[in-house]
C-alpha cells in the first residue's frame, strides 16, 4: 500500500470551487461541464480530477528494507562539499526547510548523496523533484548508480514506467500531486524555475507530498525575489557554497555595448565587434555557445553569419526543435564548433572548456537569474576552469546588473573562504 | 493560453488593456494554431473534403466506393486535417476531458454553421460517454448556435469504440442511430448540415445523413473540424 491519491468513481458531495487534489482556486463558469459537474483544469494532465471522483489516500507506512550501507557511490567530496553536505544531512535530521544556493558548477548532485544516505538507513521515504523533466531525466540515472541496493522511480508526464512504491522517487514537480503526506524529507532542485515559480499549485504540491513536520532542501544557483524575500523575512534558512568543485572562482561577465544591436540584427546584420570575436573564437578553435532572445533571432543571426562569409560550422537549437537531442549531441561530438540556442540550454547542458556570448542580453526575455546560469556553463571542468562571458547589449539593464552583482557577490563569498 | 504553457501576458499589450474593451484571452497561440492544416484554401475531394492526392480527379477513391455504396446525395465539408496536432487536440479535449478546448475551434465552426443558413443537426454520442465525459465534444464545438438533438444512439449497439474498429468493419456495422419520433415535423423538407468532431470513414455521418433523408430532409450535407 502507498500514500499515494487513487481515485474512485464514487459519487462525492464535495462541489466547490477548489480543486482537492490541486488546490487551485477554480473559475465556476469555466470549470461546469454541462452534466453540471465540476472539474479542475489546472491539473488535468494528469488525469482529469472532477466532482464525481474522490481522492483516497492511505496512510505511509515506510515498509522498507533494512540498508545498512545504501550508498554505492565512491567518489570523494571536496572538503566544502563535505561541510555542506553534512549540513544537508543535519537539515534532514532535524526536519528543517532550507537553502542551499550552490553556484553552476558546485556539484550539488554528489554534495546530496550523504544525506539520502542518511535518510535510506534511517528508513526514511526521499523525494527528489524538479520542474524541468530533463533535470529529473538527467538526475535519476546518478541518483540509481549512487544507490544501487535502493528502490528508485521515476515519474514525470511522458513516462511509461508503471507506479511502483520505493524509497526514492525523482519526480517532476506537477507529478508531486500524486503524494498526500509522502515524504520524510525532500528536495527541490532548481526551484526558481519554470513553471514552478510563482506557481501557487506547484507550491501547494510540495506541501501535500510531504509529510507534516517533514524536512525540505531547495537548490538553486539563482534564487528568485520570493525566495530571497522568505530568506530575509527568517522563513527559510540558507546556506551558500561559492566555489566550484573544481575550486575557481566564476568567470566574470563582459559587457559590451554596441550601438543598434537590435535592428542590426533585424536586418540580418551583426556589428564587426561581434563578427571579429566569432572569427578570433573560430580561429583559435575554441568552441561557444552563441545564445539570442527569441526564436526568430536563430535566423537572422544565422542568415547575417553566413552573409558575412563566417566559416565554422553551427547549428540552430530551440526548445521545441524535433532534432534538439541531435544537435546538442553534434555540440558534444564536437561535429560543430558553436550552436545558436535560445536560452532552453541556459541550464542541464555542460560542454566541457566553452566560451558563451550573449547577443541582445537586454532583452527583457533574460531574466536575471538566466543571464547567471548562462554564464555557468562556462569553466566548468578543471581542464578549463576559466573562459569568457560575453554578453553584448545595447544598454547596461537592471537585469544585466543584477547578474554580475550576483557572480562577483559568489566571487567575494569564494574568496573569503580560501 | 490553452494548448501549451505560453504565458498570456506576452498576448496583452498595453495598447489592448488600454482600449478598455473586453479582453477576450486570445484561445491558443499563433505557434500551437500554426500546427494545424486547414483544408478551406486547398484543392480537397468535394465529396468528404480531403486534401486530394490526385489533382487530376475531383473526387477520391473512397468517395468513388462511396458513390455506390449509398443511395443519397452527401457531401461534407472538412476545415482541418487530421494530422498529428489534430489527433493530439482530440486526445486532449475527448479522451482526457479538457471541456475547455472546445473554444480553440468553436468560432471559426459556428461560423461556417450560419454561413450555411442550414438547419444544424449533431452526431449524437453514446449515453455512457456523455456520462464519462461530462459533455458532448459536438455540441460543444457547436456552442453558441441553435442545434437540433433529433438523434440519439441505439441502446443496443456500443459494442466496441469506433477508433478501435477497421474500416471493413465499420462499413458494415448497422445503424447505430435512431430518429426521435417528435422530431420528424422539423426535419421535412428542411436543408440540414450535420456536424461532427472527426469523419474517418464517413461511415458515422452518412448513417446520421441517411436517417435524416428518411424523414424527409430536403438536402443533407456535413461538416467535420477533421477529415
Ligand atoms: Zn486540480
Ligand atoms: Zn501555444
Ligand atoms: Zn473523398
Amino acid at each position: 500500500m502507498t500514500a499515494d491519491c487513487h481515485f474512485g468513481r464514487q459519487s462525492s458531495s464535495r462541489v466547490g470551487a477548489w480543486c482537492a487534489r490541486c488546490h487551485t482556486k477554480l473559475n465556476p463558469a469555466v470549470a461546469q461541464l454541462p452534466d453540471n459537474q465540476y472539474y479542475c483544469y489546472a491539473c488535468i494532465q494528469m488525469g482529469r480530477m472532477d466532482t464525481l471522483h474522490r481522492l483516497v489516500t492511505v496512510a505511509e507506512p515506510n515498509q522498507f528494507a533494512k540498508i545498512v550501507k545504501p550508498m554505492s557511490w565512491q567518489g570523494q567530496l571536496t572538503n566544502l562539499q563535505q561541510q555542506c553536505a553534512d549540513q544537508v544531512v543535519k537539515i534532514f535530521d532535524q526536519r528543517q526547510r532550507h537553502l542551499l544556493w550552490a553556484v553552476t558548477g558546485a556539484g550539488k548532485t554528489e554534495m546530496l548523496f550523504p544525506a539520502i544516505a542518511w535518510a535510506v538507513s534511517q528508513g526514511l521515504r526521499v523525494g527528489i523533484a524538479s520542474p524541468r523533466v530533463d533535470v529529473c531525466i538527467e538526475l535519476f540515472p546518478r541518483i540509481k548508480a549512487a544507490f544501487e541496493q535502493v528502490s528508485c522511480i521515476l515519474l514525470h508526464g511522458k513516462a511509461d514506467q508503471p507506479y511502483q512504491y520505493c524509497q526514492i522517487t525523482v519526480c517532476t514537480t506537477h507529478q508531486l500531486l500524486r503524494f498526500y503526506h509522502a515524504f520524510d524529507v525532500m528536495v527541490i532542485d532548481e526551484v526558481d524555475v519554470f513553471p514552478f515559480a510563482g506557481n501557487q499549485m506547484l507550491h501547494f504540491a510540495v506541501q501535500n507530498a510531504i509529510k507534516p513536520g517533514g524536512g525540505i532542501l531547495y537548490l538553486t544557483a539563482t534564487p528568485d525575489e520570493a525566495l530571497m524575500r522568505q530568506i530575509r523575512q527568517k522563513k527559510l534558512s540558507v546556506s551558500y557554497l561559492p566555489i566550484r568543485y573544481h575550486g575557481f572562482l566564476l568567470p566574470t561577465v563582459k559587457i559590451i555595448k554596441s550601438r543598434h544591436l537590435k535592428q542590426k540584427i533585424d536586418q540580418k546584420q551583426l556589428p564587426q565587434s561581434v563578427l571579429r570575436m566569432i572569427i578570433k573564437l573560430l580561429q583559435q578553435r575554441q568552441r561557444f555557445l552563441l545564445f539570442v532572445p527569441r526564436i526568430k533571432d536563430l535566423t537572422l543571426v544565422s542568415e547575417a553569419l553566413n552573409r558575412a562569409a563566417i566559416t565554422g560550422r553551427f547549428l540552430t537549437v530551440y526548445s521545441a526543435d524535433p532534432k534538439r537531442i541531435e544537435k546538442v549531441a553534434a555540440m558534444r561530438d564536437q561535429t560543430v564548433d558553436f550552436l545558436i540556442t535560445t536560452t532552453i540550454l541556459e541550464r542541464g547542458v555542460t560542454f566541457p572548456g566553452i566560451d558563451v556570448i550573449v547577443l541582445k542580453a537586454d532583452d527583457e526575455i533574460f531574466s536575471a537569474s538566466a543571464l547567471v546560469q548562462i554564464a555557468g556553463r562556462v569553466g566548468r571542468n578543471s581542464a578549463r576552469p576559466t573562459g569568457r562571458v560575453l554578453f553584448y547589449c545595447e544598454r547596461r539593464t537592471k537585469t544585466i546588473r543584477s547578474c554580475d552583482n550576483q557572480i562577483r557577490q559568489m566571487n567575494r563569498k569564494a574568496t573569503r573562504l580560501k | 493560453m490553452l494548448l501549451c504553457q505560453a504565458p498570456l501576458s506576452t498576448a496583452l499589450t498595453l495598447e489592448k488593456i488600454f482600449s478598455f474593451q473586453k479582453v477576450r484571452p486570445p484561445r491558443a497561440c499563433a505557434k500551437c494554431l500554426s500546427q494545424f492544416k486547414p483544408l478551406l484554401d486547398c484543392q480537397t475531394c468535394r465529396v468528404c473534403g480531403r486534401r486530394a492526392v490526385d489533382l487530376s480527379d475531383d473526387t477520391c477513391l473512397d468517395c468513388h466506393k462511396w458513390r455506390q455504396q449509398f443511395p443519397y446525395p452527401f457531401v461534407n465539408q472538412a476545415l482541418f486535417e487530421y494530422n498529428a496536432a489534430m489527433k493530439d487536440f482530440m486526445k486532449q479535449y475527448k479522451f482526457l476531458g479538457d471541456y475547455r478546448l472546445r473554444a480553440v475551434f468553436n468560432q471559426l465552426v459556428t461560423a461556417r454553421l450560419k454561413q450555411s443558413g442550414r438547419l444544424i443537426v449533431t452526431v449524437p454520442i453514446h449515453p455512457n460517454t456523455f456520462e464519462e465525459r461530462g459533455f458532448n465534444q459536438v455540441l460543444g464545438l457547436c456552442e453558441g448556435v441553435q442545434t437540433v438533438s433529433c438523434l440519439k444512439t441505439c441502446q443496443i449497439t456500443k459494442h466496441t469504440r469506433q477508433s478501435e474498429k477497421d474500416r471493413a468493419a465499420r462499413l458494415q456495422t448497422a445503424q447505430p442511430f435512431e430518429f426521435v419520433e417528435p422530431a420528424g415535423s422539423l426535419i421535412r423538407g428542411k436543408a440540414i448540415i450535420i456536424v461532427d468532431d472527426v469523419y474517418t470513414t464517413g461511415t458515422t455521418i452518412r448513417h446520421a445523413a441517411s436517417l435524416l433523408y428518411q424523414a424527409g430532409a430536403n438536402s443533407v450535407t456535413g461538416l467535420t473540424l477533421a477529415r
